[in-house]
């Protein structure tokens, strides 16, 4: 009986990204999500400052 | 402002998603029950640990083992319940069980479905969760009458709950975040595929602008798609690349979407570059479909929907995830459009200075 606790308890200490039903694994994929969206903001910002840079050359 | 509405359903959209996907609860469910073999003929007391659940009296916890429907073809469950339940805390039960000498032969063996109902709470299984071990050596005929026990009047968990599955857990709610990802690729390359063909037919360099950004943008969310797997592979499937079809085929999928670009790259006229990536474009998309859709499906695959898998449904998306799943597809595609948008209006501005540069 106490062995099965023990197991119980053993089985109910996961390591951090398996704790609270393994929703830190949803908080990882939305940050990757959010990550590569600032990567798309990011590169049309370059963008964008490249043409600024050729207008103001040719002014 | 003209064209701006579907922008902003975009945010709405993603903004829903992203509450109701992350503040829905799930169902309580059993997350695992001790002891895991039971021999017949004994009694035994096992410990329940329960997920979400919020058990509190004694005497309105019911628990059963069911094994099944047994092969004979008489319309009964097969099912003992425990003799007395014991509530420890609002996560743990104890249930008692006397499990009869002999066991029915049922299809399926004798592993043992372990069933809590919880009222106010609701239902929860945990399939084959016990083996009962038969007896050696019984005398007499089987005698059968504990196991016809019925299970019934289970109860509904109330409210807005997403499904609890064992092994998953929280992360089901990744199919609104990776799963739409996907879809939403698929819906922006196939936008890419009828620029190409446009773009074609017309010659208009506007289109080819469109396609070209369409397809960089779905390959961004392809990017996405594949490590957001591999991070929730990593938690369920144990590791992150199982050498899964699924996996194999969609970075396949993303490699020829990949040379696409470096085709582009590497032809200096932009005519060229435009006509060539447009035929290139189309036979993208005619190999994506299969690699995504069709070979994953015929083979065994860890992903659902292949093998002997079911698809999306079921107890995989219930009507309520279904509310999220939705918007979050038609969400991501339209930011997905958004981004590519930015991206196609920069490259006619783009285009328009070199017009310039070169009359001058």
């Amino acid at each position: 009986m106490l062995d099965s606790l023990t197991g119980l308890f053993l089985q109910a200490q996961p390591d951090f990204m398996r704790s609270v039903g393994k929703i830190y694994v949803v908080v990882a994929v939305i940050v990757i999500v959010l990550l590569g969206l600032f990567a798309f903001v990011w590169l049309v910002d370059r963008r964008l400052t490249k043409l600024e840079d050729q207008i103001n050359d040719h002014e | 402002m003209k064209g701006l509405w579907w922008k902003l359903l975009a945010m709405a959209l993603l903004l829903y998603v992203f509450i109701a996907g992350l503040l829905v609860p799930l169902k309580p469910g059993i997350r695992a029950a001790e002891p895991r073999v039971i021999a017949a003929g004994t009694t035994a007391t096992l410990t329940i640990e329960g997920y979400n659940t919020g058990f509190s009296e004694s005497e309105n916890v019911r628990a059963w083992l069911r094994l099944g429907t047994p092969g004979s073809g008489e319309a009964v469950d097969t099912a003992i319940r425990a003799t007395s339940i014991r509530v420890l805390d609002a996560q743990r039960v104890e249930a008692s069980f006397s499990v009869p000498e002999h066991l029915p032969n049922v299809r399926g063996g004798s592993r043992a479905t372990l069933i809590v109902d919880d009222p106010g709470e609701g239902a929860f299984v945990l399939p084959s969760a016990i083996q009962l071990t038969p007896k050696p050596d019984l005398a007499g005929p089987p005698d059968l009458t504990p196991w016809l026990t019925r299970v019934r009047d289970l109860s509904e968990t109330p409210g807005m709950t997403y499904p609890y599955r064992g092994l998953l857990g929280e992360t089901i709610r990744n199919q609104y975040f990776h799963v739409s990802l996907w879809f939403a690729l698929m819906l922006l390359m196939l936008a890419a595929a009828v620029y190409a063909v446009r773009y074609l037919l017309s010659g208009d360099p506007a289109l080819d602008r469109k396609s070209e950004a369409l397809t960089r943008v779905g390959l961004g969310f392809g990017v996405l798609g594949l490590l957001t797997g591999m991070v929730w592979a990593n938690y369920t499937w144990g590791k992150p690349w199982s050498g899964d079809v699924k996996q194999n085929m969609t970075a396949i999928a993303l490699l020829i979407y990949a040379a696409y670009f470096v085709l582009r790259g590497s032809l200096n006229s932009e005519q060229q570059a435009a006509r060539v990536g447009g035929a290139y474009n189309v036979f993208a998309f005619l190999m994506l479909v299969p690699l995504l859709y069709v070979i994953p499906r015929m083979r065994d695959s860890l992903h659902p929907g292949a093998g002997g898998n079911p698809g999306f449904g079921g107890e995989d998306l219930d009507n309520t995830m279904r509310m999220v799943f939705y918007p979050g597809i038609i969400g991501m595609t339209l930011l997905g459009l958004w981004i590519a948008q930015l991206w196609w209006r920069s490259a006619a501005l783009r285009a328009r200075l070199q017009e310039r540069a070169r009359r001058l």
